[in-house]
């Protein structure tokens, strides 16, 4: 009884679907969604980091991008990962140096910490030296010359990642 | 004027929250990297800020030594920015560890100590660390 009633009113909204679509324009839909899913993260525009909760401007596989403002390497974002993670198969360094940048989307400074990627070869794309605030190799836990591969399996070095972990003081 | 305490007590809570947070902000940009968010290191090759140093607190000369250690004194800090950072790593991590009267670290203790720099660190940690009958 109810299985009659309950087929009686899949087949009406089924039928009532199909008069009003065709397959055609589902398949268009479908495609469009989800090759815009696809491709809106990849897009060096505008947007908010919902992990992050802020919002950035400009292209994360260009040097001059706001959080490579003490960066010294090569842009993980070049090498298979993004400017947040390693490339698959190379291992985060637990230890890293932190530095602050200036985002120009809000205004804003922030904590940003230089992670090495390590245990591949060399990533050779986009490789970028930014120096602000940045200490001569006397002063190790300043300086961005230095090789951050420790605590990993591995002490290769192959790209660094730039994440952010907090707002901060403008430097004096 | 009855809200005037309630007034002051907000006040002077909201004051040591932001102390708190530049406090954490300084540990994240100086000592984080290393030590960690969240204090716990890297060992061997990076100490634990958890536990330790809330023992080494209930001496004098072990409250030196966290502001003679070299990540610490020479830290690009004022006197007070230090002593902040290192009253929040004893508050924050430690607090399981610290003696029951601890008082915070002065910054008057804290400019005599880093400037006693430490000539041989490994060596002056093993001594505390057996002075004391620390792990």
């Amino acid at each position: 009884m109810i299985s009659n009633w309950l087929d009686e009113r899949v087949g009406r909204g089924t039928r009532a679907l199909a008069r009003r679509t065709s397959r055609r324009s589902f398949l268009g839909r479908l495609g469009s969604l989800l090759a815009g899913s696809t491709v809106l993260p990849l897009l060096p525009v505008a947007r908010a980091l919902a992990a992050e909760g802020l919002t950035e401007v400009g292209d994360p596989e260009s040097c001059d991008y706001w959080r490579y403002c003490a960066l010294g390497g090569t842009l993980c974002a070049c090498c298979g990962g993004t400017m947040s993670s390693c490339p698959p198969g190379a291992e985060p360094s637990p230890i890293t140096w932190v530095g602050t940048c200036h985002n120009p989307a809000d205004g804003q400074h922030y904590l940003i910490a230089y992670n090495d990627c390590c245990g591949k070869a060399p990533c050779e794309r986009c490789f970028c030296h930014r120096t602000e605030r940045d200490k001569p190799v006397y002063f190790p836990s300043k300086s961005n010359d230095i090789l951050w591969c420790f605590g990993t399996k591995s002490h290769a070095y192959h790209c660094t990642v730039a994440a952010v972990q907090g707002r901060a003081e403008a430097p004096s | 004027m009855r809200w005037l305490p309630a007034l002051l007590l907000a006040c002077s809570a909201a004051g040591a929250s932001a102390d708190d947070a530049r406090a954490r902000m300084h540990y994240l940009l100086h000592c984080g990297g290393c030590h960690l968010p969240d204090g716990r290191g890297v060992p061997p090759e990076v100490p634990s800020l958890r536990g330790d140093p809330g023992r080494l607190a209930a001496y004098p000369d072990g409250r030196r030594y966290l502001a003679r250690i070299p990540g610490a004194s020479q830290a690009p800090l004022s006197d007070a920015e230090l002593t902040a950072v290192l009253n929040w790593v004893l508050t924050e991590f430690n607090a399981d560890t610290l003696p029951a009267d601890h008082e915070p670290l002065t910054v008057d203790e804290v400019a005599s100590a880093r400037r006693d720099a430490l000539a041989d660190p490994a060596r002056e940690r093993r001594a505390i660390w057996e002075r004391h009958s620390l792990d």
